[in-house]
């Protein structure tokens, strides 16, 4: 008995050595390559294509040039701030905007080849590749196109102020692409012609664009970046950085935008918007930069530190920690495991010990004696628990937590409490949602437990049997429509110009009375609810008739003896005899109506303003296009919480079946 | 035939309500049918003439840009729906005739699921297939549409499999059957009505589903035919009303091969009269 615990003792001590020792070597990857410091801030940096030429521009109005392995090539004083810096490609060319309104254009030595001056503080440069163009932007609310020589090409001023711009193209192909604080997005030519403009929602604070110009990343002051199509200047995606962007750069692909908030964190994103990488200074961040082929990224601090980091690096420092995080916890479960085994065998190795163990292991092990020997019935069954706790389960359990926090997917999710809820309370398009769906619901159930029934009633009593058979047949062909099929065929006969209805309505001589039918608030939900009409439901008409043959012939032939016939019969026996069925239609309409997408999605996309809107629309919109993926787990908790409540109620509410 | 009915008024009463009703459900159809033949011309310039000339060729187009969505569909449809069948019949059977500790737990845990509406898991889901890489592949569709039928076809698996009589299996357990075998060879083949009933509910399911492709998938090469309808400008750049409407009736034609398998059976289960809440 000595022995083994001595023994187990010791490895013991050992394992938690190995432990300690583990998780002390931890985190000490990084991806930062070097750094340097400077007095006052560091205003801006700029990095060029394949990451060997750093320019770092300080509010004490120097620009300095590093190398790849950080050693300085050059430097060059202004007369104030250097407020924004941008290098070609290739390295061989820098431009410099600064507080003292001029700009000025670098060659690869550090000396200024020329110089513009603006009537206000040049706040931010750009130039193309070759060199050919720059443009600036200043104080002065302007932005100035320049040529290779330093001559003012153009100028253009939006009245608000100007910031964001960047260049892509060579030569007489050269644009720049320039964003204001009044939202507005413009692409300008090399000769200054507006060639495409386009109106995000907030404030720009930055853009940059990819070489080819397809795609521009624009960061706003609402916490968003949104990478805009360069050729119609539609937005591909949005994506929210929880905090105002202050600078954004991207790779010359547009592979990977980095986005500094004025939170001193800058985000790392992919072409589709997914966040794959958070960066984060001691310091607030004035600017970031990322080398053209992406491999390095470059921050600067309101503390004049300037930091050079390898992405790849970076990114395998995020993970290595992970892992290193993992092992560290799966050795101390495999440790735990192990002395528990060691323990329970060190035990039965003596002979009260043993008798110990006999005596109370008896119940579990007959229990699992009898589930190995139904090892194949949980075979059976596995395949379908594995599949509803992946795709069932645990979406809805994740969706239940979720809705209690902020939640942004693979980033975090900090818990709000009730908050989501508390937006929802003052959401109109959620009130007006839960109205309509309200009124959806009552229309939907009186009209399915109606028109099914009559006509079911009414094919039931044709005498001729193959025109019952017929009809039967016929009322249920529509069933192979598919429902988007059936909603799309109704949005043209609704439609304003070339509908059904309205072409109906002129051949009528009712001109007067064809409408936008989708166009007007207070017909608009009308309109929907009339999609389908005479609301001939198949199912229901077949669970129905289902019903009546089921209704004994004895039954019929005792009400026939007793004089009922017609309505009364149908009153007094085919109703309450049809009750089952007419709640089982009430409560799947129920369900089916609470959830309600498409019926708005395809028709009137929720409006006109919120006049048709669904809170399953409503959710659908926070997660895809507002990114408030908190919100959306609540409207689902809520139209689960409905869902619930009322399948309970008309579950309590059923009276015993009369037969 | 006629002369019979005659003398019956409220028969012609009947047949009369009827008839107005089949006219008003059809409308629709077939609107939609002489639209599908018409050209853009034809429709905005003598919208109350009859196809003149017919435009065949609409369908033509029409299978052209929606070939890929049906072959999707119904690829992303089959694989959901089979394995819906294999892995809820096997679990039916199990809880039907099998006994095996927390038997009663598992099962009441996997009925309550019917209490949670798609709505509910529909984001958590899509974040979790973002997770996984699925996003964009028919996978996205394909494991859900088959975790998500599973419950209910395990109930009807469950009933069917818990009414056969035991003399069959017994029978072949004295002749030495393994469990295996006893589901292959006795079980399956009788559950033919149950297979197709499951079958016929799935397909026709999975085929309607808009909200779930059109959250996963965005690449119009993957996309399925119910939300690919609903993209003809946006995504496949058609823009005459003709092909369009072509195009939904030929979206319909893989739901109209499917009944046509399985009316006899989705009919007389509907209409065998058990259903009722």
């Amino acid at each position: 008995m000595k022995l083994p615990i001595r023994l187990f003792a010791a490895i013991l001590f050992v394992a938690i050595a190995v432990i300690i020792v583990l998780s002390l070597t931890q985190g000490q990857l990084t991806g930062v390559l070097w750094d340097v410091t400077v007095n006052g801030r560091l205003n801006t940096t700029a990095i060029n294509g394949d990451g060997d030429r750093i320019a770092f521009g300080s509010s004490s109005n120097v620009l300095e040039v590093y190398d790849a392995s950080g050693s300085r090539l050059w430097e060059f004083e202004a007369e104030n701030s250097i407020l924004g810096v941008d290098i070609t490609s290739d390295g061989l060319w820098t431009a410099a905007a600064s507080e003292d309104r001029n700009t000025y254009l670098l060659d690869a030595d550090g000396q200024a080849v020329w110089e513009f001056k603006a009537p206000r503080s040049a706040n931010n440069v750009a130039i193309a590749d070759d060199g050919s163009f720059l443009a600036v932007t200043a104080n002065d609310r302007s932005v100035y196109g320049l040529d290779e020589a330093g001559t003012l090409l153009w100028q253009d001023t939006d009245g608000t102020n100007v910031r964001a711009v960047d260049i892509y193209g060579t030569g007489d192909n050269a644009r720049a692409v320039v964003g204001t604080d009044g939202s507005r997005l413009t692409i300008y030519s090399r000769s200054g012609q507006a060639l495409l403009q386009a109106f995000l929602d907030y404030a720009i604070s930055d853009l940059a664009v990819t070489a080819n110009g397809a795609r521009i990343a624009v960061g706003t002051t609402d916490g968003t970046v949104t990478l805009v199509h360069g050729g119609n200047g539609s937005i591909v995606w949005e994506a929210s950085v929880g905090a105002p962007v202050e600078r954004i750069a991207l790779t010359q692909n547009g592979q990977n935008i980095l986005a500094a908030t004025n939170t001193g964190r800058a985000l790392l994103l992919n072409d589709a918007g997914e966040i794959l990488q958070t960066f984060e200074q001691d310091a607030t961040l004035m600017d970031v930069a990322i080398a053209g082929d992406g491999s390095v990224v470059a921050f600067t601090t309101e503390g004049g530190y300037g930091q050079l980091q390898n992405q790849q690096l970076a990114a395998a420092a995020v993970e290595s920690n992970q892992s290193q995080r993992n092992q560290t916890v799966y050795g101390a479960i495999a440790l735990l495991v192990l002395t528990t085994a060691f323990a329970g065998w060190s035990i039965r190795s003596t002979d009260s010990g043993r008798i110990f163990w006999e005596t109370r292991t008896a119940g579990p092990r007959k229990l699992l004696r009898r589930m190995w020997r139904a090892r194949l019935s949980y075979l059976f069954i596995l395949p379908t628990i594995l599949l509803l706790a992946t795709f069932n389960y645990y979406p809805a359990a994740s969706g239940l937590y979720h809705a209690f926090t902020d939640w942004k997917p693979g980033v975090s999710a900090e818990w709000v409490g009730l908050e989501n809820f508390a937006y929802l309370l003052q959401d109109r398009f959620f009130w007006s949602g839960f109205l309509n769906v309200l009124i959806l619901i009552i229309v939907g159930i009186a009209r399915i437990v109606t028109v099914p029934l009559l006509a079911a009633e009414l094919i039931f009593h044709v005498r001729h049997k193959t025109a019952r058979y017929v009809f039967r047949t016929l009322f249920i062909i529509p069933i192979v429509l598919p429902m988007v099929v059936e909603i799309m065929v109704w949005n043209n006969i609704y439609d304003p110009n070339i509908g059904l209805l309205n072409q109906t309505l002129i051949a009528l001589g009712l001109k007067d009375w064809t409408q936008v039918w989708y166009g007007d608030g207070r017909v608009a939900l009308l309109s929907i609810i009339f999609i389908g009409f005479p609301w001939v439901d198949p199912f229901a008409l077949l669970v129905f008739y289902g019903g009546l043959i089921g209704i004994s012939d004895e039954i019929f032939d005792a009400s026939r003896v007793d004089g009922a016939s017609g309505l009364r019969r149908f009153w007094h026996i085919d109703v309450p005899l049809l009750l089952g069925q007419a709640r089982m239609l009430t409560i799947l309409t129920f369900i089916a109506t609470v959830q309600t997408f498409e019926l708005v999605f395809l028709t009137t996309g929720g409006g006109p303003g919120s006049a048709t809107y669904t809170p399953a629309l409503e959710l659908y919109l926070m997660a895809t296009r507002l990114n408030k993926m908190g919100v959306a787990s609540a409207i689902g908790i809520v139209l689960f919480v409905i869902i619930l409540a009322g399948t309970i109620f008309s579950y309590r509410a059923r009276r015993e079946p009369a037969v | 035939m006629i002369a019979k009915l005659i003398p019956n008024r409220n028969q012609l009463v009947i047949l009369a309500i009827l008839t107005i009703l089949f006219v008003l459900v059809f409308i629709p159809i077939l609107y939609l049918i002489i639209l599908s033949l018409k050209d853009n011309g034809q429709i905005y310039g003598r919208f109350w003439s009859a196809p003149n000339p017919i435009r065949w060729e609409n369908f033509a187009l029409a299978w052209e840009v929606i070939n890929r969505p049906i072959i999707n569909s119904v690829v992303a449809s089959s694989v959901a729906t089979l394995g819906n069948i294999v892995f809820a019949s096997l679990a039916g059977y199990a809880f039907a005739r099998h006994q095996f500790p927390g038997k009663e737990i598992l099962y009441t845990s996997i009925l309550a699921l019917l209490m949670i509406p798609p709505i509910l898991t529909l984001i958590p889901e899509f974040v979790l297939l973002s997770g996984m890489g699925l996003v964009n592949t028919l996978w996205a569709l394909i494991l859900p549409w088959m975790a998500g039928g599973q419950v209910f076809s395990l109930l009807l698996f469950r009933t069917f499999f818990a009414n056969l009589p035991e003399d069959f299996f017994d029978a072949a357990r004295i002749d030495g059957g393994s469990e295996l075998q006893l589901f292959w060879y006795i079980a399956i083949p009788l559950s033919g009505p149950i297979i197709v009933t499951v079958a016929i509910i799935r397909l026709v399911a999975t085929y309607n589903q808009y909200i779930r492709p059109l959250l996963v998938i965005s690449d119009p090469q993957k996309q399925v035919v119910a939300v690919a309808i609903t993209q003809f400008t946006s995504e496949l750049g058609v823009t005459d009303l003709g092909p369009q409407m072509a195009a939904y009736i030929v979206a319909t034609v893989p739901l109209i091969i499917f009944f046509s398998f399985g009316m006899k059976y989705y009919v007389s289960g509907l209409t065998s009269g058990g259903i009722r809440a």
